[in-house]
C-alpha cells in the first residue's frame, strides 16, 4: 500500500514532431471493489478508486477518462496525442478520498 | 442497570429491528450522495438507458476495432483497447468512447473523452471481468451519432467479486 499513487508514463524512444504518439501510464492503486457483508448487502461506504484520469499536453486536455470500479487494479490507461511542440505530458489521476497523483513525461524530438 | 426500564438485550434488539428496517426501507431510495455517479450496481439495459436514453445506435463494426483477449483466464486483469478510425478533425472527431461489460454488477467501466488533439481515436485499459460475457464499446462521434460493437470474452475466474 506505500506505493499507492506511484505513477509510470511511457511513451515510445523516438518522436517526430506531428506523429501521433501512443503512451501507456500505470499507475498504483488498490480500486477498491464491491464489498458485501454476510447476508449479500452491499455495504455502504466510500469506496477508495480511482474515478478520474485526464491527460493534459502543453495546456490542453488530450484525454479524459471517468473510471468505475470495473476497472482492474493498479490500471494501465492508453491513449495517443499529436506531439507538435515539445513539452510536457502531465497525466493526473483522481481517486474517490481526494487523493492526486500525477506523473509526467517529456515529450522531445530527436 | 437493573432498575432500568428498557434492559440493555431489548435496546439492542430493538435497535437492531429498527436498523433491518431502515436498510430495507433503504433500497429504492436515491442513492447516497457519495454513489457514483457513472457507475452504478444496475443491470446493462438500466445502465444504456440512463447514459444513451432512446438514442438510436448503429453497428460500427467497420468503423470500431474493439480489442480484447477471446479467453480471459484472469477476469481481474484483462486488457481492453478500443480504436476508431476517425480523420480526428474539429469537424468530425470522436468524442467518448464507452466501454461497458455486460455482466459486470457495475457495468459501465470507463467513458474516454478525446478530442481533436488526440490525433487518433485509441483508447486502452485494464478492466475487471465477473463472469463470461459481452463486452461493448459504444462510441460517440461529434455529429451526434452513436456507434457501437461488442465482443464475446470467455472469463476463466472472476474477478470482480462483491
Amino acid at each position: 500500500m506505500s506505493d499507492i499513487g506511484k505513477v509510470r508514463v511511457r511513451l515510445p524512444s523516438s518522436i517526430k514532431p506531428g506523429d501521433v504518439v501512443r503512451v501507456r501510464s500505470l499507475v498504483i492503486h488498490p480500486m477498491e471493489r464491491i464489498e458485501r457483508d454476510s447476508k449479500g448487502r452491499i455495504i455502504d461506504k466510500k469506496y477508495l478508486y480511482i474515478n478520474r484520469v485526464v491527460a493534459t499536453y502543453l495546456g490542453k486536455t488530450v484525454a479524459a477518462f471517468d473510471t468505475t470500479q470495473s476497472v482492474s487494479e493498479n490500471p494501465t490507461f492508453v491513449f495517443s496525442f499529436r506531439a507538435t511542440d515539445p513539452g510536457t505530458l502531465t497525466i493526473t489521476f483522481h481517486d474517490t478520498h481526494g487523493g492526486k497523483y500525477e506523473g509526467t513525461a517529456d515529450v522531445k524530438f530527436v | 442497570m437493573k432498575d432500568h426500564p428498557v434492559s440493555r438485550r431489548r435496546a439492542l434488539v430493538t435497535l437492531g429491528a429498527l436498523g433491518l428496517g431502515a436498510s430495507g426501507l433503504m433500497l429504492p431510495a436515491p442513492r447516497p450522495a457519495h454513489a457514483q455517479a457513472l457507475g452504478q450496481h444496475e443491470t446493462v439495459d438500466e445502465a444504456l438507458k440512463r447514459i444513451f436514453g432512446a438514442r438510436p445506435m448503429k453497428d460500427g463494426s467497420g468503423v470500431v476495432k474493439l480489442d480484447l483477449p477471446l479467453i480471459a483466464e484472469n477476469g481481474a486483469v484483462v486488457p481492453v483497447s478500443v480504436d476508431v478510425t476517425s480523420p480526428m478533425t474539429p469537424a468530425n472527431h470522436v468524442k467518448t468512447i464507452y466501454v461497458v461489460a455486460d455482466k459486470n454488477r457495475i457495468p459501465v467501466v470507463f467513458r474516454a473523452a478525446l478530442g481533436p488533439e488526440a490525433g487518433q481515436a485509441a483508447v486502452g485499459a485494464t478492466i475487471r471481468l465477473g463472469e463470461t460475457g459481452d463486452v461493448r464499446a459504444i462510441v460517440e462521434q461529434s455529429d451526434g451519432t452513436l456507434l457501437a460493437v461488442k465482443r464475446e470474452v470467455k472469463v476463466t475466474v472472476g474477478g470482480c467479486g462483491g
